[in-house]
């Protein structure tokens, strides 16, 4: 075909085949599925813009510190979708929930559309000449009256060059160095470390380790850098028989603690006296167990097994008053037990937390500003007033100081505070560096045109700087783009960055402030004397609060409790019968900083003597996905400080919790937590592992014949069941459908089998889409649901307005009201399962199971739809026409795994209130896959526009598709590599192999289904001490 | 013209009443009185306002729902299907019950259908096409309704003829047709009364066409039978299968207590057990309002009667089968379902169910309960709200308890549900109470059979022959 032409750009055939993708999806987007709208091609198009085919922007993403990196898909000038850079080192391809989200802040239909002032009292838009001549006025009046060395910056902790350009800005106009804020850095941890390891946080090798132990270290919900931490992880996991055992010491069992073998559930506050025993420095096993409640034969059992390992790897991230010594401790054993250099490496520096402040300096800033000290406040990328505990009084502080300007996009608690407003461009939308790790350059570029009228405030500070006779000299550079153009060895040289993202090189260093001295926190009086401990957790989704104004991560379930669009009380089972708490009843936490209410969620992996609030929701601006939804946890909290790191301590305080006599129902996507014997979630232990033996395998073509060990494809169930398909497809991926075309059964007519016929030009009938998740790494952190949610156009349906009329006009508002009803749209769902603990005992476990369409290759729901809206494609699929689709329903009645989802209302059309997309969301939806009208199903389609893009894409280069060659979005991002997607007909694809493993099974292998979906058995470590539990 | 021929020739070849009628002297009385009860009455007109304005609100509730889409009922999925279903096997089942009375045991010669069938099987009628509606009520897009019906396309798209939903279309369309035709078939004798009798031109006119020239002549007598005869025995295997193919939608799919090969018969005896409970929930008021004891007498309701005990205990049966073959199949998924059943989430809707269809009915034992028409009606409520909530039972807590523990749910239904149930009930009442104050509710022609002709009371050729005379007048005959 277009191989002849010679030509490497764009067939005429993949145009117009694009052309109708996105006239079609044009037709669809933003619109209802009945109406037809036109699609209007460019005259002349843009450079680089071919309707219809994406660019990719290598980028960083800088939703939290750690800066991985980032490749944005850019469709027809929009970014649509984010994937992880797989050159980049720190995140190799990888992309967490939140990273993924970064869209829906991009286009946050409640983001700043412009500048703004504070005429009156109110916040009126302005234009940004007028906003900076206002600026530049400001600054003229602070600097003359001499208070510019009192002025306060605080900016977003973030690596790379823009915090020293800060610092150079700031000094040019007489104002001190700015405070890196960030409420979520673990910041007893980073202290610590510099003590122990020199470095703020030196890389960790979890693969290398024999024995992990995590004294309240979450590090896959929010300890560190998520992603590069989880891929180690699973990497260690992937080890199978011979990956670390790893136990997690805390109060509460949080996503890190669900994946832990063992858990020990000590008491909030006792953590340092466990680690001073482990470490056998002055508390002996028996006194920490007394401090922890936990059985000394436990600790002791620990004690001895972390003795006898080596290498072994122990990380502390407590956030109570001692969370520095605890890490000292912990990092005291790392060093004691030589760990330090083989699983903790301090020469392989992560360079994100280098200059961090401490919560000390925000509360020296806020006495300052209450003391009406500061003459001027900046804010960008941070928002202390909202996590800042109200106790400290940041919102009244900030009233006394006469001119704030915030550079926030989005109109935060402290944004609405401000007299001026110089809205920050997105990330995706700037220019850019970082240092992921030291030695590392990370550059970040725009990916598109700026949504509204934003700057970033790199270039804001240069035309600040450059409009005035004084300052303009520091700053030669028109823009920051231009300035990082000279940095980084002219336009040559940064072409050929630009292309990769990464490389080694180095950014501009500034020097970090001192830090502040060490404050004694103020009474530890204030503590309570409730019944329980209190324990205040960062959401791993949400945050300290940064992620509550994007639908997908207020919708996506909690990865723990699964609950989405509210907050909850966890409370230990054994508590809540005792204080005959339900599910759901309302509780009010009572200390003598504040109260909250908000409904009870019974958690098993709560220390009974423990109640736990998330944070991250309790907004009182910050946008409509944001505000008013849950309580903030922190006015529980007094203002008391961990004095060695200057963190904020949000456990250590004591509670007392009563029921306010409310009840309403959990918004959770789960239905039973038990899997009732089913086998849903399956493991075996690691010793049971080594009995069997590593098949021979690794066939390298289809054709080969296949080595020992190997079923040949198509035996080996033992018995011959006629009409069963006997060809072609491995054993368990079988598709009957295809097989009845093409075997015994089929038409004698060959012609007739049509494309199901192996020997069809197509070539679609050889093979077999397939899946397999690794239970062994998945940790169930869900970044997949979300990456499902961006690449498949699924509607978020949780938000207070989209819920249905309880009456005739009447609108249930509360938030998730849908999803009380079981109605989210999650493709892809994790199922979070427990196995014993039935008595409340801390010894229970964990399985997380990716549940998604299966592609039976037998599908029941295929049979069952009466116009053929859901049918067997020849290659495997098991597809849904959503335009034929009339929405009987039939189809997920008869679904055994239950992952199909129906469009109750309309959530793609922008006249109805449930309307998913508000402008301009609707700018992410993927053109390349259909936005649902209500009452039609769907489901997951093995990202089928991936497929044929590929295979598309083959034939236009007159090749077969690679093996491996591309994936599903799910696969894309998983952080722990725990999905393989491909050709399972095809032994040279890497599923191919995956799907014969030892651990293999089939999710309800007995009704027949065959499913495309194989999952591998999680593996688990029991402690040697105990018996086997699989 | 009139010759006089011999009761035994003249007469048609209906079947003999073995239930008598005493209180009935002669076919002019038959005559008078039924037709009195076509004069319409203001708590008539009372009853046709309410019943209108209760399909009114389902309609509102409907248009609502198809505005904002399904979600404004009170789905929760896994639950994917609701009340309408249930509401939709209600209803079909209600109709099997005039069909059997009507055609069944017409064939079997059962006497004491004959005052009580005409009644039930305009109650089929309406039955069915009020379930006929909700499937289309149920779906997403219902303006898309018709894909499911094979229609020639340019697209050569076809229905999957697999699914059991298509089988249904099949199914009621073929119900609906053929018991509409039975029942006009059998009115045609009862029309030709009423065209001799009707003052109004226009209503004669209607009613003119509608006898279709019935003459009373023993040709169109002999015709009359021989296809009412036919119809019955076209409509009797309709009784068994349209039922069993609903039983379908459940009994093929996988999920636990829907998978079952015993849901075909059981569903038909349910229904026909349904069917009788709403024939007493209408004929006893009819009976009482329209002064019509005499002709349904207590002996026809104790038959009847009867024939709901046994079938309640077929039913019964069928329940008790169902947790037996879920005990011995040794299937985990159907033993944990049926656990549930009654002592789940849903164990109330089984127990009532249980309570109204098997131990409620079980009073009919006792020939007193059996002629006492008020705890006969009260217990027809019962056996309704049981069989709405046998359909309840069959639905609902299977969807919500299925293989996958983590989407166990629970279900309510939302206002809209109960909007349409209620709307189903206006639709379904109107179009009854309009057909009983315009077509007989009593087969006139069929009473006529019953009715001992004067000859054999008084003995005498002249009775006889006046007698006779004033009937052929009276049935329309002009010989």
């Amino acid at each position: 075909m277009s191989t002849e032409t010679g030509s490497d750009g764009v067939k005429r055939r993949d145009f117009l085949k694009v052309l109708g993708v996105t006239g079609a999806a044009g037709a669809m987007v933003g619109c209802s599925s009945e109406r037809v709208e036109k699609l209007i091609p460019y005259l002349v198009n843009p450079d680089h813009t071919v309707a219809g085919v994406s660019n990719y922007y290598a980028t960083t993403c800088r939703e939290c510190a750690a800066a991985c990196g980032v490749i944005a898909e850019v469709r027809d000038g929009r970014a649509i979708k984010l994937e992880g850079n797989p050159e980049h080192p720190l995140s190799r391809g990888a992309l967490c929930a939140k990273g993924q989200s970064a869209l829906q802040g991009l286009y946050n239909p409640d983001r700043y559309r412009g500048p703004m002032v504070r005429e009156n009292g109110v916040l009126v838009a302005t234009t940004w000449d007028k906003a900076l001549e206002l600026l530049g006025q400001k600054l003229g009046e602070v600097r003359s009256a001499g208070t510019a060395g009192r002025a306060a910056f605080v900016n977003q902790a973030e690596s790379g060059s823009f915090p020293a350009l800060l610092d150079q800005w700031l000094a040019a106009h007489g104002m001190p160095q700015h405070v890196a804020y960030d409420a979520d850095a673990n910041l007893g941890t980073l202290e610590a470390n510099r003590q122990a390891y020199g470095t703020p946080w030196p890389a960790l090798d979890f693969g290398a380790a024999r024995l992990i132990v995590s004294i309240g270290a979450d590090f896959l919900d929010d300890w560190g850098a998520v992603v590069p931490n989880q891929l180690a992880w699973a990497e260690a996991r992937g080890k199978l028989e011979d990956a670390p055992r790893f136990v997690y010491i805390g109060a509460r069992r949080s996503l890190t603690g669900l994946n832990a073998d063992e858990w020990i559930a000590a008491r909030p506050g006792s953590e340092l006296a466990i680690a001073r025993a482990l470490q056998g420095a002055g508390v002996t096993i028996a006194e920490a167990a007394e401090a922890a409640g936990v059985p000394a034969a436990q600790l002791q059992a620990l004690a001895t097994e972390l003795n006898a390992t080596r290498p072994s790897l122990v990380v502390a991230g407590t956030r109570g008053p001692d969370a520095t010594d605890v890490a000292l401790a912990a990092a005291a054993i790392n060093q004691a037990a030589g760990n330090v250099g083989v699983t903790v490496k301090p020469a392989e520096a992560v360079a994100s937390y280098d200059r961090v402040a401490s919560y000390s300096d925000i509360r020296a800033l806020s006495t300052r500003m209450a003391a009406g000290e500061v003459p001027i406040v900046f804010v960008r990328g941070a928002n202390p007033v909202f996590t800042t505990p109200p106790a400290l009084g940041f919102a009244a502080a900030m009233e006394k100081v006469p001119f704030k300007v915030s550079f926030s996009s989005f109109p935060d608690e402290t944004a609405e505070l401000c007299d001026l407003i110089l809205p920050d461009s997105h990330a995706l939308e700037s220019w850019g560096d970082a240092q992921p790790l030291r030695g590392t350059l990370a550059l970040q570029q725009p990916s598109m045109e700026p949504v509204f009228n934003t700057r970033p405030t790199a270039d804001v500070l240069f035309s600040v700087a450059r409009a005035n006779q004084a300052t303009a000299g520091g700053f030669p550079q028109p823009s920051y783009r231009d300035w990082l153009i000279a940095r980084n060895g002219g336009p040559r040289a940064f072409a050929e960055l630009l292309a990769s993202g990464v490389a080694s090189g180095t950014v501009l260093e500034g020097t970090a402030p001192a830090r502040a001295a060490a404050v004694e926190s103020p009474a530890a009086a204030q503590q309570g004397d409730g019944d329980f401990h209190l324990f205040v957790y960062p959401s791993p989704l949400l945050g300290t609060g940064a992620g509550g104004n994007k639908p997908w991560l207020q919708e996506l379930a909690d990865p723990v409790t699964k609950i989405s669009w509210q907050s909850w009380v966890e409370i230990h089972p054994n508590a809540a019968t005792r204080l005959g708490i339900r599910n759901g009843d309302h509780l009010t936490v009572t200390t003598p900083a504040g109260r909250i209410t908000a409904p009870a969620f019974v958690y098993l992996g709560i220390q009974p003597d423990t109640v736990a609030v998330a944070l991250g929701r309790g907004h009182t601006a910050y946008g409509r996905y944001a505000k008013g939804i849950g309580v903030n946890p922190l006015s529980l909290l007094g203002s008391v400080e961990d004095a060695r790191s200057g963190a904020l301590a949000l456990s250590g305080s004591r509670a007392s919790v009563t029921r306010t006599g409310d009840h309403s129902q959990v918004v959770t996507t789960e239905g039973s937590a038990r899997q009732h014997g089913r086998g849903i979630a399956q493991a075996i232990t690691a010793s049971e592992l080594r009995t069997i033996p590593v098949p021979v395998q690794r066939v390298t073509s289809a054709d080969a014949t296949p080595a020992e060990g190997v079923l040949p494809p198509g035996e080996g169930d033992g018995h011959d069941i006629p009409g069963m398909p006997n060809t072609a497809f491995l054993p368990g991926l079988r598709s009957p459908v295809a097989a009845d075309a093409q075997g015994e059964y089929a038409y004698p007519n060959s012609a007739a089998t049509g494309m199901y016929d192996p020997e069809h030009w197509s070539g679609m009938a050889k093979r077999r889409w397939a899946m397999t998740v690794d239970l062994a790494r998945c940790t169930g952190c869900s970044a997949c649901v979300v990456a499902c949610y961006a690449e498949n156009n699924i509607p978020t349906v949780g938000a207070p307005w989209q819920g249905r009329a309880t009456s005739p006009g009447v609108w249930d508002e509360t938030p998730g009201a849908n999803i009380i009803k079981g109605r989210e749209m999650t493709w892809l769902r994790l199922e979070r399962y427990f196995e014993g603990g039935e008595d409340g005992s801390s010894d229970f476990e964990t399985r997380f199971v990716p549940m998604l369409c299966q592609h039976c290759g037998n599908a029941p729901c295929e049979p069952v739809c009466p116009v053929y809206a859901t049918y067997h494609s020849p290659d495997g699929l098991n597809v849904q026409v959503y335009n034929r689709c009339v929405g009987t329903r039939y189809c997920s009645n008869n679904c055994p795994y239950k992952v199909r989802y129906f469009n109750w209302f309309g959530y793609g059309e922008p006249d109805r209130r449930q309307y998913a997309f508000p402008e301009p969301l609707n700018w992410q939806l993927n053109p390349d896959v259909t936005v649902r009208g209500k009452g039609v199903m769907e489901k997951c389609t093995f990202c089928v526009q991936r497929v044929r893009e590929a295979e598309h894409r083959a034939r236009a280069e007159g090749r077969d598709v690679r093996p491996d060659e591309f994936t599903t979005a799910c696969a894309q991002g998983c952080p722990s590599r725990a999905i393989t997607f491909g050709d399972a007909a095809d032994a040279s694809w890497s599923v191919a192999q995956l799907a014969v493993d030892r651990r293999a099974y089939h999710v309800f292998e007995e009704l027949n289904t065959f499913t495309a979906v194989v999952y591998l058995k999680k593996v688990n470590h029991p402690s040697p001490a105990t018996p086997a539990q699989a | 013209m009139a010759t006089i021929a011999p009761p035994e020739v003249r007469r048609p070849n209906l079947p003999s009443a073995n239930v008598p009628l005493p209180a009935l002297r002669d076919y002019e009385q038959v005559d008078n009185e039924i037709i009195a009860t076509l004069k319409p009455t203001v708590p008539w007109f009372g009853a046709v306002l309410v019943s209108v304005f209760c399909m009114l609100i389902g309609a509102a509730a409907w248009t609502y729902q198809i505005y904002w889409g399904l979600g404004q009922a009170g789905y929760a999925p896994p639950v994917m299907w609701g009340v309408y279903i249930v509401t939709f096997v209600f209803w079909v089942g209600i109709g099997h019950a005039g069909t059997l009375i009507s055609a069944i045991l017409y064939l079997f010669r059962a006497g004491f259908r004959t005052t009580i069938y005409r009644c039930a099987e305009a109650m089929t009628v309406f039955a069915v096409m009020t379930a006929g509606l909700f499937p289309i009520i149920h779906i997403g897009r219902p303006w898309k309704f018709f894909w499911l019906i094979p229609y020639p396309n340019w697209r050569l798209i076809w229905p999957q003829f697999k699914s059991p939903l298509v089988w249904d279309v099949f199914a009621i369309t073929t119900y609906l047709i053929v018991s509409t035709t039975f029942l006009y078939v059998g009115l045609i004798p009862d029309i030709a009364v009423l065209r001799d009798r009707e003052k109004n031109p226009i209503r004669k006119r209607i009613f003119a066409v509608l006898s279709l020239g019935w003459r009373n002549t023993e040709a169109e007598w002999r015709h009359f039978a021989r296809a009412y005869l036919f119809l019955a025995a076209f409509s009797t295997p309709l009784v068994l299968s349209v039922h069993s193919v609903v039983s379908f939608d459940f009994a093929v799919t996988l999920v636990p207590g829907w998978h079952t090969t015993v849901f075909p018969p059981y569903f038909v005896a349910g229904a026909i057990f349904s069917g009788i409970g709403m024939v007493f929930t209408i004929i006893i008021p009819v009976r009482k309002w329209f002064n019509l004891q005499h002709y349904v007498t207590l002996n026809h309701l104790d038959a009847a009667a009867k024939m709901c005990l046994f079938t309640s205990m077929v039913v019964g049966c069928a329940y008790i089968m169902e947790f037996w073959v879920a005990w011995y199949s040794g299937n985990p998924y159907e033993q944990n379902f049926f656990w549930n059943r009654v002592f789940g989430q849903w164990w109330w809707a089984a127990w009532i169910m249980l309570l109204c269809n098997c131990v409620l009915p079980l009073s009919l034992f006792w020939q007193k309960l059996r002629r006492n028409t008020t705890w006969l009606f009260i217990l027809s409520l019962f056996i309704n709200l049981g069989m709405w909530y046998e359909r309840f039972v069959i639905v609902i807590p299977s969807l919500s308890n299925e293989f996958e523990p983590w989407q166990w749910t629970h279900y309510l239904p939302s206002w809209v549900d109960m909007a349409l149930l209620l709307g189903s009930f206006g639709w379904f009442f109107m179009w009854f109470l309009l057909f009983v104050k315009q077509l007989p509710v009593i087969a006139i022609a069929e009473i006529k059979e019953i009715v001992p002709p004067k000859m054999r009371v008084h003995g005498g050729v002249g009775h006889h022959v006046a007698a006779e005379r004033s009937a052929s007048a009276q049935t329309g005959g002009r010989h």
